[in-house]
């Protein structure tokens, strides 16, 4: 999806859900529990929406590179997010700063995840499973593990900040059916 | 050795059930797991096998009921199907339940893939979730 598309989704209609601010235990879990329960009447469905914000959510908590520090000493990442609905489907968006050097490495994984099918998909995943533990985190798996759940490719674009930083957004579209 | 048991609760996060039983080596974990700090948890699940395995040396029987886990955990529940591996290669004798709600197509395919991963045999246990 092309930049500016994107971009005009993010400020769009159809809006049923956003925050900016830090991604922190409290908003992740607040959130959450509104997803799971009461996004929609499909019990499943739920659970495949909260499956999608919970691994991209936490990856804005743990890379962006702006950090705030939350009342409880959380160190927690600020970025946005945006959930859609739509008549066949949700759109759940997200962004954050990164370090413009990051750029680079997020569109090769995001091309690579596009590239797969199911069941390299799969693969890829158990791959990044055996990876030693990070610090926080674990990687770019919830990446995979999104473009799994919701059975869609990533759309992702970079908007430039300036020399140093950019505004990364990946968003994910989940059929209703 | 003393037997593990944590009361699983679904509130800010999802702590699941643990139910590690030295004297009859069953070890359940059941529920939901999506946690604040997944290695924290985890650790002393670990430390517990590693001791039974390596010390009780009795038959172990592993059964997973979880509804959901996110990718964190997953790590976490790799470490601990290889320990299992281990002992079952060293001579232990290891059974692994993983029961499943039969609608849920990415478990299924998770529980299949730590079989590749590991090359551990897991019992795939399917049941109605609306039972």
């Amino acid at each position: 999806m092309s930049r500016q598309s994107l971009f005009t989704r993010m400020t769009g209609k159809n809006v049923l859900m956003s925050f900016t601010g830090p991604f922190d235990t409290e908003v992740l879990s607040i959130f959450g529990k509104n997803i799971e329960h009461s996004i929609s009447n499909d019990k499943k469905l739920n659970k495949t929406i909260f499956k999608v914000f919970i691994e991209l959510a936490q990856n804005v908590s743990y890379y962006s590179l702006e950090k705030e520090k939350t009342k409880k000493g959380e160190n927690a990442g600020v970025g946005t997010f945006i959930i859609q609905d739509f008549e066949d489907y949700f759109y759940f968006i997200l962004g954050n700063p990164i370090d413009e050097k990051h750029q680079a490495i997020l569109t090769e994984k995001c091309s690579r995840i596009n590239s797969y099918d199911r069941e390299g998909l799969r693969a890829y995943k158990r791959e990044l499973r055996k990876l030693p533990q990070g610090e926080r985190g674990t990687g770019n798996i919830g990446l995979v593990q999104a473009a799994l759940v919701s059975r869609n490719p990533l759309d992702y674009t970079f908007i430039q900040i300036n020399e140093k930083e950019a505004f990364y957004i990946v968003a994910v579209k989940i059929n209703k059916n | 050795m003393e037997n593990i048991y944590i009361e699983g609760s679904h509130t800010n996060f999802f702590i699941p059930t643990v139910d590690f039983n030295a004297e009859t080596g069953v070890c359940v974990l059941s529920g939901e797991s999506f946690l604040e700090d997944t290695i924290e948890f985890y650790d002393p699940l670990v430390q517990w096998l590693e001791e039974y395995t390596s010390e009780i040396k009795k038959p172990i029987t592993f059964e997973i009921k979880l509804t959901y886990f996110n990718t964190s955990t997953s790590r976490s529940i790799l470490d601990l199907l290889n320990i299992l591996k281990e002992y079952e290669d060293e001579g232990g004798e290891v059974t692994v339940n993983w029961h499943y709600d039969e609608d849920d197509i990415d478990m299924e395919e998770d529980i299949e893939d730590y079989m590749l991963d590991t090359g551990l045999e897991i019992n795939m246990i399917p049941f109605d979730e609306e039972d």
